[in-house]
This record gives C-alpha cells, sequence and structure tokens, in this order.
C-alpha cells in the first residue's frame, strides 16, 4: 500500500526513531509502513496522523485502481 | 529477552501469536509422533498411560471448543439461538436414552450402568451445545441493534 507517510513525516521534522516513540512502535514498523509492506491498523494510522497533525486522507488514501482506469478513459 | 517485556507494537504483537503458532504445530506434531511411536511399540493401551496423551486430548478439546468462537461468526443468525440448542438437546437426550437402553439390555449390564453410562454421554455431550448456545446468544446480543 502506497502512503505519504515518508513526506509528512519529513515536513514535521521527525525521524522515523522519533515517530516511532511518540505512537509507541519500533522504528522497523515505521520504515515497513512507509515502505508499503506493513499494513497497520486503523487505530495506528490515527495515532500518526495526530502526530504528523495530517488527515487519514492526505496520508493513506489511494485512489481505487478500477475507477482509475475510469477516469483516463475519460 | 524480548518475549520477557511487554510487547506494544501491534505489528510484533502479530508475528509473535505467529511464532507461538509454528511452535505450537511443532509440538503437536512431536506429541503425535511421540504417541504413534508409543502406539506401534506398546499398542493403544500403551499409548493411552503416556501422559502425553492427555495433553494431547486436553489440548486438542480446547483448540475445538475455541474454534466455535470462530464458526459462529460465519453462520447466517437467523435462526434463534435457542431453538438450534432445543433441537440438539431433544436429539442428544434421544441417541442417550437409546445408548442408556442398549447398554442395560447388553448381557453383564445392569439397569444402573445404563442409567449411568446414559447420563455420562447426557451431560458430557450437553457441555458443546451450552457454551455454543452460550456464544451465540451473546453474538445475537451485541449485533442486535444493527438488525
Amino acid at each position: 500500500m502506497e502512503n505519504q507517510l515518508k513526506i509528512a513525516r519529513v515536513k514535521v521534522n521527525l525521524t522515523q526513531q522519533q515517530l516511532a516513540e511518540k505512537v509507541g512502535v519500533t522504528r522497523q514498523t515505521i520504515s515497513l509502513i512507509e515502505k508499503g509492506k506493513y499494513n497497520p491498523t486503523l487505530k495506528l494510522c490515527l495515532k500518526i496522523c495526530y502526530t504528523v497533525n495530517k488527515s487519514l486522507d492526505e496520508i493513506f488514501w489511494v485512489e481505487k485502481e478500477s475507477n482509475n482506469d475510469v477516469i483516463t478513459k475519460n | 529477552m524480548m518475549s520477557l517485556q511487554r510487547i506494544n507494537d501491534e505489528r510484533l504483537i502479530l508475528k509473535n501469536l505467529q511464532n507461538i503458532r509454528v511452535a505450537y504445530a511443532i509440538q503437536t506434531l512431536g506429541i503425535i509422533g511421540v504417541l504413534g511411536y508409543d502406539y506401534i511399540t506398546k499398542g493403544m493401551d500403551g499409548m493411552k498411560e503416556n501422559p502425553l496423551w492427555i495433553i494431547f486430548i486436553v489440548s486438542t478439546t480446547i483448540l475445538a471448543f475455541l474454534s466455535m468462537n470462530i464458526s459462529v461468526d460465519y453462520e447466517n443468525n437467523k435462526k434463534s439461538p435457542k431453538r438450534g440448542f432445543v433441537i440438539s438437546i431433544v436429539v442428544l437426550t434421544l441417541i442417550c436414552t437409546s445408548i442408556g437402553f442398549f447398554t442395560a439390555l447388553s448381557e453383564g449390564f445392569t439397569v444402573m450402568d445404563g442409567v449411568f453410562i446414559g447420563g455420562i454421554f447426557l451431560i458430557c455431550g450437553m457441555v458443546p451445545f451450552l457454551f455454543l448456545f452460550g456464544i451465540r446468544k451473546k453474538r445475537r446480543d451485541e449485533f442486535s441493534d444493527d438488525e
């Protein structure tokens, strides 16, 4: 799952380690989320969003693939 | 040691559970292996003397009971849990009565033996149905407001 976490995190000047400590997980988990290799629970997503002052939409929203196709075709 | 301190990271909690699952599978295979060896070398009775047999039966039973928690969610909850429970109890009572009846008729067994055996089967058979009824009722109470 692609997401905008890395950009949002850099904008608020946090390292992976600092963000991890604030939301109560390990640095490896943050790294995996940024790479899109771990699917976090909604609870963790919200905690991350509160910490980087962004909405869920801004960080985790991805367009539905089939919708993309329709949009490009039109 | 990592497992001694409390894990807060949800990813690691999940990973830990997966590790426990692997360990459980290996342990169960080991137990089956030991029991199988006992069965071949000492026969059925020799195998049952091994304390591992009790552990195996108890853990399998617990797993089966806990699995009911999952299977109940797959059922469609249209039927009333009480109706299902009453039907199962009626069928169980019929089966247990016939078991008790035929035991009492068998050679070497008294009427009391028949009553005892039928009663034991009834009580033991009722436990899973009661458990299932409890979960179904709980589920129904939990989700009743969105129906």
